[in-house]
C-alpha cells in the first residue's frame, strides 16, 4: 500500500481551508487587532494603543452591559443542565410511560430559531392578549408587570425563556449519556441499601460528567455571546436593562465605532477562554 | 435490582415531566391558534385554544405583508446549498485527514480546529469588509460561502470517516479506485448515518442564523426569514398580533413538521454533534 496520496489530499483540502482562512482565521486576527485603532471603515484606522480598552472601563453603559451578560450565564446556564439532567434521569427510568412522546415534546424548542422563539414568547407574554397574564389573572393575580418592559422583568422574562429552551438539548444528551451507562450501574449501591436519591447524587450524576462539563462549557460559551433572544424579545422596546455585551459590540458596530465594537469583541473572548479553562483544566486533570 | 418509586411518587414524576413537556408544546400551539383568530378575539381576553370564527385569510395577510415567499425562498435556497456544499467539502477534508497522508496533515488539522474556538463577535467586522470587497455583501452568496467549511464540520467528518474500515479502502485501491472514487463509492455510503448527521445540523443552524444575516443583508430583496421575522416580532409590516403569528407560522411549522417526520434522524444527529456549529 501505502501510495502517496499528498496531491488529493491538498485538493480536498484546499476549498475547505481557504474558506477557513479567508472568512474566520484572517477576519479574527485582524479584528484582535483592531481593538487597538480608532477605525470608522471608511477613512484611516488611528492606532491607538489600549484607549479603546481604557475608555471602555469609563464607560458608564459598559458595566450594565457586562453585568446583564454575567446575570444572563449563571442564572440560565446551571439551570437549564441541571433541569435537563432530572428529566433525563426520570424518563430513563424503566417505569416511565411514553418516553418517546415525552422527549419529542421536550425536544420541540430546540429546532426551532430562536428569534421565533423570542417572537411567540412576545406574544405568550403581552400585556394585552397573552397568555401568561390570562392565567396569572384567572389565578386571581391582579396588578401584573409588563413582563417585557417593567423593571428587572426584560431580563428574567428572557432567562426562562432560555432555560426553557435548553431543556430540550441537555435532556437529550443526558438521555444519550445514561443509556451508553447500560442497565445496571446503579445496582451494586441499591443492593447497599442507598436510597433512590443517593443513588442519583452520588453514582448518576458523576458517571454523567463528561455530559454535564460538556454542557455547561458550551452553555456558557453560547449564553457569552447572547444576541438572538435578545433582540428578539426586546426589538422595538430595548433598554439598558436588557443590553448585553454582543448587542453592544452589535451597536457600536452599527455607529461605525470599529475599534471600540472590536475591543468590546475581543473580551468577550477572553471571558469565553477564562468559562471554558477551568473546566478543560479539571476535566484533564481528574482523567 | 433497584427498586421502583412508590405509586404515588412515580405520579408525582410523570406530572412534574409531563407539564413541562406540554409547556414546551403550548406556546406554539397558543400561536398556530392565534393565527386562526380576529384580532376583536385576542383583544377580548377570552382564553381559548379554538378560535371562535377561523380565519384563514390570516395567513395570505402575513404572506402579503412582509413578503414572506420571497424571504422564504432566500432561505430555502441558502439553507440548502449551503447543506450539500458544505457538507460535501467538510467530509472531503475530513476524509482527508483521517484516510489519506500527506506533508503537514497535522498543522492543517490543528489550524482547522483551532477556528472552531473564534467566536463570531471578534471576525464579523473584517468577514464583512473582505464580503465587501468580494461582492458577498447584500446578497445570498455572503450568507452561503462563507459557511461552507466548519472547523467542527471538518473534524466531526474526519471523527466519522476514521471508523471507516481500512479493509475496504484497500480493496478499492487494489481495484485501481482514486481517492475521489473510494470517499464517493466507500466512504459516503459507510459514513451516511454520520454525514447525514452533520446535513441536519448545517441545515437547521443555516435556515436559522441570525447575527451574520443582521450584520451582511441589508435590502429587503437579499433578506431571509429570521430577519423578517424579527422585523415582524418588532412590529414593522403589521400591527394585528394574528397577522403576525400566522407568519410565525409559517416560519416554524415547516421545521416543526420536518423533526417530528425525521425525528430519530434529528435526535440521532444532535447527540452524535452535540447541536453545534
Amino acid at each position: 500500500m501505502a501510495r502517496p496520496s499528498s496531491t488529493s489530499a491538498y485538493a480536498f483540502l484546499a476549498f475547505p481551508l481557504g474558506v477557513l482562512i479567508v472568512f474566520t482565521l484572517v477576519p479574527t486576527m485582524l479584528g484582535l487587532g483592531l481593538s487597538l485603532f480608532t477605525w470608522d471603515g471608511v477613512g484611516r484606522a488611528s492606532f491607538a494603543g489600549l484607549e479603546n480598552f481604557r475608555a471602555l472601563a469609563r464607560d458608564p453603559r459598559f458595566g450594565p452591559a457586562l453585568r446583564n451578560t454575567l446575570v444572563f450565564v449563571v442564572a440560565s446556564v446551571p439551570p437549564t443542565v441541571l433541569i435537563g439532567f432530572l428529566v433525563a434521569a426520570a424518563m430513563h427510568a424503566r417505569w416511565f410511560i411514553g418516553r418517546s412522546i415525552a422527549r419529542t415534546m421536550v425536544f420541540i424548542p430546540t429546532v426551532v430559531s430562536i428569534v421565533a422563539i423570542g417572537f411567540v414568547w412576545r406574544w405568550m407574554l403581552d400585556d394585552g392578549g397573552g397568555l401568561v397574564p390570562a392565567m396569572l389573572r384567572t389565578l386571581g393575580f391582579t396588578d401584573l408587570p409588563n413582563f417585557l418592559q417593567d423593571g428587572s422583568w426584560p431580563m428574567v422574562s428572557i432567562i426562562v425563556v432560555s432555560i426553557w429552551r435548553g431543556i430540550g438539548l441537555a435532556a437529550v444528551l443526558y438521555l444519550a449519556a445514561l443509556s451508553n451507562l447500560g442497565e445496571g450501574f446503579d445496582e451494586a449501591a441499591a443492593c447497599d441499601g442507598a436510597s433512590r436519591a443517593q443513588v442519583l447524587r452520588h453514582i448518576t450524576w458523576p458517571l454523567v460528567g463528561p455530559t454535564t462539563v460538556f454542557l455547561l462549557i458550551t452553555g456558557a460559551i453560547s449564553a457569552l455571546q447572547v444576541f438572538d433572544i435578545v433582540w428578539a424579545m426586546t426589538a422595538g422596546v430595548e433598554n439598558d436593562a436588557t443590553t448585553v455585551l454582543n448587542l453592544y459590540v452589535f451597536r457600536e458596530f452599527q455607529q461605525s465605532r470599529l475599534g471600540y465594537a472590536s475591543a468590546i469583541a475581543v473580551l468577550i473572548f477572553v471571558l469565553t477562554m477564562l468559562a471554558s479553562a477551568p473546566a478543560m483544566t479539571g476535566r484533564r486533570a481528574r482523567a | 435490582m433497584i427498586r421502583s418509586p412508590s405509586r404515588p411518587a412515580r405520579l408525582l414524576i410523570h406530572a412534574a415531566v409531563y407539564t413541562l413537556a406540554l409547556s414546551m408544546a403550548l406556546p406554539f400551539l397558543w400561536m398556530l391558534s392565534t393565527s386562526l383568530k380576529s384580532e376583536a378575539e385576542t383583544l377580548s381576553g377570552r382564553v381559548s385554544l379554538l378560535p371562535q370564527s377561523w380565519r384563514w385569510s390570516n395567513f395570505p395577510a402575513a404572506v402579503r405583508a412582509a413578503n414572506l415567499d420571497r424571504y422564504y425562498l432566500n432561505s430555502l435556497i441558502i439553507a440548502a446549498l449551503t447543506t450539500a456544499l458544505g457538507v460535501l467539502h467538510n467530509a472531503l477534508a475530513g476524509y482527508a485527514f483521517a484516510k489519506l497522508r500527506f506533508r503537514g496533515r497535522r498543522t492543517l488539522l490543528v489550524l482547522a480546529l483551532f477556528t472552531m474556538t473564534l467566536p463570531v463577535q471578534v471576525s464579523f467586522i473584517f468577514m464583512a469588509l473582505i464580503c465587501a470587497r468580494l461582492g458577498y455583501l447584500d446578497n445570498t452568496t455572503g450568507l452561503i460561502v462563507p459557511f461552507l467549511a466548519s472547523g467542527f464540520g471538518i473534524f466531526y467528518m474526519k471523527q466519522v470517516c476514521t471508523a471507516v474500515p481500512g479493509a475496504l479502502l484497500e480493496a478499492g485501491r487494489m481495484d485501481g479506485m482514486t481517492d475521489f472514487e473510494l470517499f464517493w463509492l466507500i466512504v459516503r455510503p459507510a459514513a451516511w448515518p454520520g454525514i447525514a448527521a452533520l446535513a441536519i445540523i448545517t441545515f437547521v443552524n443555516s435556515w436559522n442564523a441570525f447575527f451574520w444575516p443582521l450584520v451582511a443583508i441589508d435590502s429587503d430583496r437579499a433578506k431571509t426569514l429570521p430577519l423578517a421575522i424579527a422585523d415582524l416580532a418588532s412590529g414593522k409590516y403589521v400591527q394585528s398580533w394574528p397577522v403576525r403569528m400566522a407568519a410565525a407560522t409559517i416560519l416554524t411549522l415547516p421545521l416543526l413538521i420536518g423533526f417530528l417526520i425525521f425525528q430519530r434522524a434529528f435526535v440521532r444527529g444532535v447527540t452524535m454533534t452535540g447541536l453545534k456549529e
